[in-house]
């Protein structure tokens, strides 16, 4: 923005998702494009186009939000820019093919706040998505930014900051909700040692697969991870706190990079914030990408530069965390939350949620569902809400199996609890937990061994290998898990994996081993029967494990409708077809390597699997 | 002090100790892996995982590293506790199925075999850290650590290179309880074999088994705390805080009447006799090296093992090495015959090999040492006579090849013979000690040729020395036995005695003085002055004779260039007047 464009009044703002997702789709060739064509349409003093943090509509991207009005566009292409800009920004005429229509229905809807994705959400930690420019603190204090950090430094006392918090019923985003307010007080009363000093830490070494809400937070809205430090650093005595983001997200770290340097240049981080003697700061540090390092002692050993390992709680860190000092450690998403408790006050906050989870928690909804994103929904909400409301149901009218929240960490719910009301206490009560907030919606085509499988070699690959339990066990459950979908599996191998399950959730060291064994445990506990089948029956009933699966070929259908097209005899990589063009083919078994080929080039789905 | 039950038992323990410590002190045994007393606990074998029940909730906790609190109800051996600590073993055998420790913990909790996949049979390392903890705690080198995650993790130096961290100090090693690390000696075994040096030594040890005062120092050459000023364990583990790093060697002065003089003597160096291949052949060695080898607290534990460590077949022992010998020693040592005997006799009871002696002649002087001569040759040593010219490794036959060949002139047979045997002992003889003529001098002392102490009279005053008030005891005057050294130690100690119970002793009545007017300060008789009994006055310009340390042996008086220094009772003119008598008659 040049200096003149700072003052100036602009018709209309053009709100470009500059989020991972869709920067990925290309949306900065599409700001370019807009601007590119605002200038020859001689726009260019009415309309001003600014990038923004990650708007959550990920699976729609590229957006564009036309502001006022709040018209929103979606998967834009370069080519869709000229008409776009003609029709809407000259002529006035909304652009219909462009917008967002639900499945199932044909009328689009204009307005972003009348999509039911947005409808049903309540942004707390999310408050400025889609509105702002990140790499702008201007925009982050136009939306009343760093107001909550000059009341806790101005008016409030550390005690009342942390009564505000604890009041608020804010817990722990990052997974196992520790209350807040409780965190903060132990860090407050714990004695230095050597009279050293506090620390504050945002833990962003988010892992889950499928899992993308710090990520987006830091890339979005990085100032109020900022501000949420500040109050914290005031309420706990910290001194120097640090941004602990990994590597893998270059995005966030540059946005947050900037945002330091402009709350710096602003007074607002550093030495006598506002004039009121108090200083702080704030340093990132990048992490290499190991899961394990998600785990605050992990994360701490990290830090110091030490081997990403953890050590055993107690002493927490909040006693002695980061080279021996009391340390405070919360969420990207709970630091997000502090600033809108401490402007709008704890009681607004304890309004939202149930009685034991407050406030909102934000998901990635992935996986098999209609509108893939990132949604902030109040605690108590349904599973059924979330998925069929906002996410908009299961894609090509399949139905509904099992969602997994809470990433490798979590587990399975099934259908039957669909009428879940999401909070901590009720996902545990599941077998899963609330973690950092992936859900992952599986539908009827997902073989669950298969997806305690997957979660557990991504557990298996990540366990940093201290303890036994999970460096042999998750090992070993993998082995005993692909030998089930491999069809090898015994009805020993039941009993083991249970045993096993418990024992490493019981005796490992850290949450990493702890919660390993819930996806197993929940897929067994759910779908038991799923197991079972694999291992009598030797089959898939998904047809997902593919060494269980037989393929076969409908001859007549193959004639009749297929003509013996003979695709699937020119695809096969192992010879396994026998036919030529006009004939009926056949699949000799015994040279079958199961790769599916035939099955996926058959157009005239002659290829039958079992 | 803090209450709590484990297994029932009720239980006062002090604030701080954890449930390990605790259980500990009550003989309740808790199986551990990755804890050692004196490393930080590590809590990540999870072998130790015991029930803890506290303020109603139960908690699967491990004792290593959890704080006994008040009220804790723990069960070491509770079906949860059992069950996870049986599957951390069956997974533990799963990964390394050669560490001993793990066998021998599956056999106790009757885990036969493991349902797991075995990667390698040969596996030793359980990952347990505690080579990784004892580098950086306690030798504070930090050479080695754990890379890699998960199952992939292993412990080793800097991009798995040789470390210049690495201090060699084998902590690593000592620390790993099931041997999964090994460490490649400089020297191979051949260190052992090498004088007074018989393997690595630990940094705390009594000098010598017989040691006065029996107490253990800290050689600073080897302790890891004087090379990186970390470890300290022995401070750690002594209950009775006796160590002490800043003991430093001090000179003490003690005021004696009387000095005995015991200062030993010298094992002859055979590497002097390159031909005899001592420090080149790892198995030759010498009396000293075999003395420690077939010591019950020796390296071997008393076994004679060769370098490689097989046990020998045929062994040599050469006599008067070092000894009776014109290019080194003329003098008989006198002890080399019966040890060498008395090591020939060990050998055939412990290893039953063939032992043959080289000698020149067989010196069983004495009372029952004849006997025990005719005792061997019962046994079937063999006894050659001849000196040994020199001995090899180059094998001229098939059968002896591999081994050592001794060429000696037989003198009975009256040809020269090759003798293949396995292990060389070199009767080294005795020598006097290095600082023989340092210490002669201190103590006003003379030297016999070979320069051990010369005693006043060899049959009359054999322990005493022209230095009054100063005796002789042992191989510092010359070479003898225990028995004999005992017997001369007793003389000496004795007359010291008798001259330390007198109080007084008689001075010589006949000294030399200098008559202080005649004296020009010319100093000859200074330096003259075997007793050094004359000082130099400087201050006064001339010199004077201490009559407590004079002899009268009149050297200073026939030096005298002015006349000034006169024996008392001797003096010229008296002298001269009985000469003068002598012609009156």
């Amino acid at each position: 923005m040049t200096e003149a464009a700072k003052e100036k009044a602009f018709r209309v703002h053009l709100m470009v998702c500059a989020g991972t997702g869709c920067v990925s789709n290309h949306s900065f060739e599409i700001k370019e494009a807009l601007e590119k064509e605002i200038k020859k349409l001689g726009l260019d003093n009415e309309v001003l186009v600014v990038t923004t943090g990650c708007n959550g509509f990920c699976e729609r991207g590229p957006l564009l939000v036309v502001q006022p009005g709040n018209i929103f566009y979606q998967q834009l292409t370069v080519k869709d820019v000229p008409h776009l800009v003609e029709e809407h920004l000259l002529k006035g005429r909304p652009v219909k093919k462009l917008m967002y229509t639900p499945p199932k229905e044909k009328t689009p809807i204009p307005v972003l706040s009348d999509i039911d994705f947005f409808r049903k959400q309540v942004l707390i930690a999310l408050r400025n998505r889609g509105l702002i420019d990140p790499e702008k603190i201007d925009e982050y204090i136009a939306r009343d930014g760093y107001v909550a950090m000059g009341k806790a430094l101005t008016q409030m006392t550390p005690e009342k900051i942390i009564a505000e918090i604890t009041i608020s019923g804010l817990r722990g985003r990052g997974g196992a909700g520790f209350p807040t307010g409780l965190k903060w007080q132990m860090v407050r009363n714990a004695v230095s040692a050597n009279g050293g000093a506090k620390y504050l830490i945002c833990n962003g070494d988010e892992g889950d697969p499928g899992a993308f809400m710090d990520r987006s937070i830091l890339e979005a809205d990085p100032h109020s991870v900022i501000e949420g430090m500040l109050i914290g650093a005031k309420a706990v005595g910290a001194t120097q706190g640090f941004v602990y983001v990994r590597n893998e997200y270059p995005l966030a770290i540059k946005r947050m990079t900037i945002a330091l340097e402009q709350a710096r240049a602003y007074g607002l981080l550093g030495q006598d914030i506002l004039g009121t003697g108090f200083d702080f700061d704030i340093k990132i540090v990048r992490g290499a990408g190991a899961f394990v390092c998600g785990e605050e002692t992990a994360l701490i050993a990290s830090v110091e530069g030490r081997l990403g390992e953890p050590r055993t709680r107690p002493p927490y860190p909040a006693q002695s965390g980061l080279w021996g000092q009391p340390t405070g450690i919360n969420n990207v998403e709970t630091w997000a939350n502090v600033p809108s408790i401490i402007a709008r006050g704890a009681k607004w906050y304890a309004s939202i949620g149930t009685p034991t989870s407050k406030g909102t928690k934000v998901f990635s909804l992935v996986g098999k569902i209609n509108n893939t994103g990132l949604v902030e929904v109040p605690m108590g909400i349904t599973l059924r809400e979330i998925i069929y409301d906002i996410g908009g149901g299961i894609p090509g009218g399949k139905a509904f199996k099992a969602v997994q929240t809470g990433g490798p960490s979590g587990g399975c719910i099934p259908k039957e609890q669909l009428d879940l009301p999401i909070d901590y206490e009720s996902l545990t009560q599941a077998g899963s937990m609330m973690g950092s907030g992936g859900m992952v919606v599986m539908d009827e085509d997902t073989c669950m061994v298969d997806v305690a499988r997957y979660f557990l070699s991504f557990t298996q690959d990540e366990s940093c290998g201290k303890c036994t339990p999970c460096r042999e066990g998750t090992k070993a459950m993998l082995d005993i898990l692909t030998r089930i979908t491999e069809g090898k599996g015994t009805e020993e191998d039941l009993s083991l994996l249970q045993d096993m399950a418990l024992a490493v959730k019981d005796s490992a060291l850290c949450g990493l081993g702890k919660t390993a064994p819930n996806p197993v445990l929940t897929t067994m506990r759910y779908f038991l029967n799923e197991y079972e089948t694999h291992i009598r029956d030797k089959k898939c009933p998904a047809h997902v494990c593919r060494q269980l699966n037989v393929y076969t070929i409908d001859e007549e259908r193959c004639l009749n409708k297929g003509k013996g097209c003979d695709l699937c005899r020119r695809n096969c990589a192992s010879d396994a077809i026998q036919g030529a063009k006009n004939e009926a083919h056949r699949i000799d078994q015994s040279k079958c390597i199961k790769c599916g080929v035939c099955f996926d080039v058959c157009n005239f789905g002659a290829v039958k699997v079992d | 002090m803090i209450n709590l039950t484990i297994d029932g038992k009720k239980i006062e323990v002090e604030d701080g100790k954890t449930i390990l410590q605790a259980a500990a002190k009550n003989d309740i045994r808790i199986p551990t892996l990755c804890y050692h007393p004196v490393l930080e606990p590590y809590a990540a074998c999870r072998i130790c995982v015991v029930e803890v029940g506290l303020r109603g909730k139960t908690d699967l906790l491990t004792a290593c590293n959890t704080k006994a609190q008040e009220g804790m109800e723990v069960q070491t051996r509770s079906k949860r506790a059992l069950g996870a600590r049986r599957m951390n073993v069956e997974m533990l055998l799963a990964r390394a199925p050669a560490a001993e420790p793990i066998q021998k913990l599956a056999k106790e909790l009757g885990i036969e075999k493991t349902r797991f996949a075995v990667k390698d049979p040969n596996e030793k390392c359980i990952l347990c850290g505690l080579c990784v903890r004892a580098c950086e705690q306690i030798v504070g080198a930090s050479a080695i650590s754990f890379v890699e995650r998960g199952t992939e993790r292993k412990v080793t130096p800097p991009f798995g290179e040789p470390s210049e961290a690495c201090i060699g100090c084998t902590a690593c090693a000592y620390f790993c309880p099931t041997g999964a690390i090994t460490y490649e000696d400089k020297y191979g075994r051949k260190v052992i074999h090498e004088e007074l040096h018989l393997g690595p030594t630990t940094a705390i040890r009594v000098p010598i088994r017989q040691a006065v005062p029996m107490v253990p120092f800290i050689d600073t050459d080897a302790c890891i705390h004087f090379k990186t000023g970390e470890c300290k364990v022995c401070a750690k583990v002594c209950d009775r805080e006796a160590v002490n790093y800043d003991a430093q060697d001090e000179v003490i002065e003690v005021e004696a009447g009387t000095i005995i003089l015991a200062s030993g003597f010298k094992s002859f160096d055979a590497k002097r006799i390159p031909a005899y291949g001592y420090g080149r052949f790892p198995n030759v060695i010498s009396a000293l090296d075999f003395e420690r080898l077939v010591n019950a607290s020796g390296p071997t534990g008393g076994k004679i093992k060769l370098a490689d460590g097989s046990e020998p077949t045929a062994v040599g022992i050469v006599h008067c090495v070092g000894s009776r010998d014109e290019n080194y020693n003329e003098y008989c040592s006198r002890v080399c015959c019966m040890y060498a005997l008395k090591f020939a006799h060990l050998i055939h009871e412990k290893a039953h090999a063939d032992v043959y002696n080289f000698y020149i002649d067989l010196r069983c002087f004495g009372k029952g040492y004849e006997e025990f001569y005719h005792r061997l040759l019962k046994e079937g040593t063999k006894f050659i006579r001849g000196r040994v010219s020199d001995i090899s490794d180059m094998a001229l036959t098939k059968h002896e090849e591999g081994k050592l060949i001794i060429r000696v002139e037989d003198t009975l047979l009256g040809m020269v013979r090759r003798i293949p045997v396995d292990m060389v002992i070199l009767a080294t003889g005795l020598e006097p000690g290095l600082d023989q003529n340092q210490l002669a001098k201190i103590f006003n002392i003379s030297c016999s040729q070979d320069t051990f102490f010369l005693e006043r009279h060899p049959k009359l005053a054999p322990m005493s020395t022209f230095s009054d008030g100063i005796f002789l005891a042992g191989t510092c005057q010359a070479p003898r036995d225990i028995p004999d050294t005992v017997a001369q130690a007793g003389g000496a100690a004795a007359e010291a005695l008798a001259l330390a119970d007198k109080g007084t002793f008689a001075l010589e009545p006949v000294t030399a003085e200098i008559n202080k007017d005649l004296c020009s300060g010319c100093q000859v008789c200074v330096g003259l002055c075997p007793f050094t009994a004359i000082v130099y006055e400087k201050d006064e310009g001339h010199s004077e004779i201490n009559d407590a340390l004079c002899k009268g042996c009149g050297t200073c008086v026939a030096a005298c260039p002015s006349g000034a220094a006169q024996q008392k009772h001797f003096r010229d003119a008296q002298i001269f007047a009985e000469i003068e008598g002598i012609f009156l008659v």
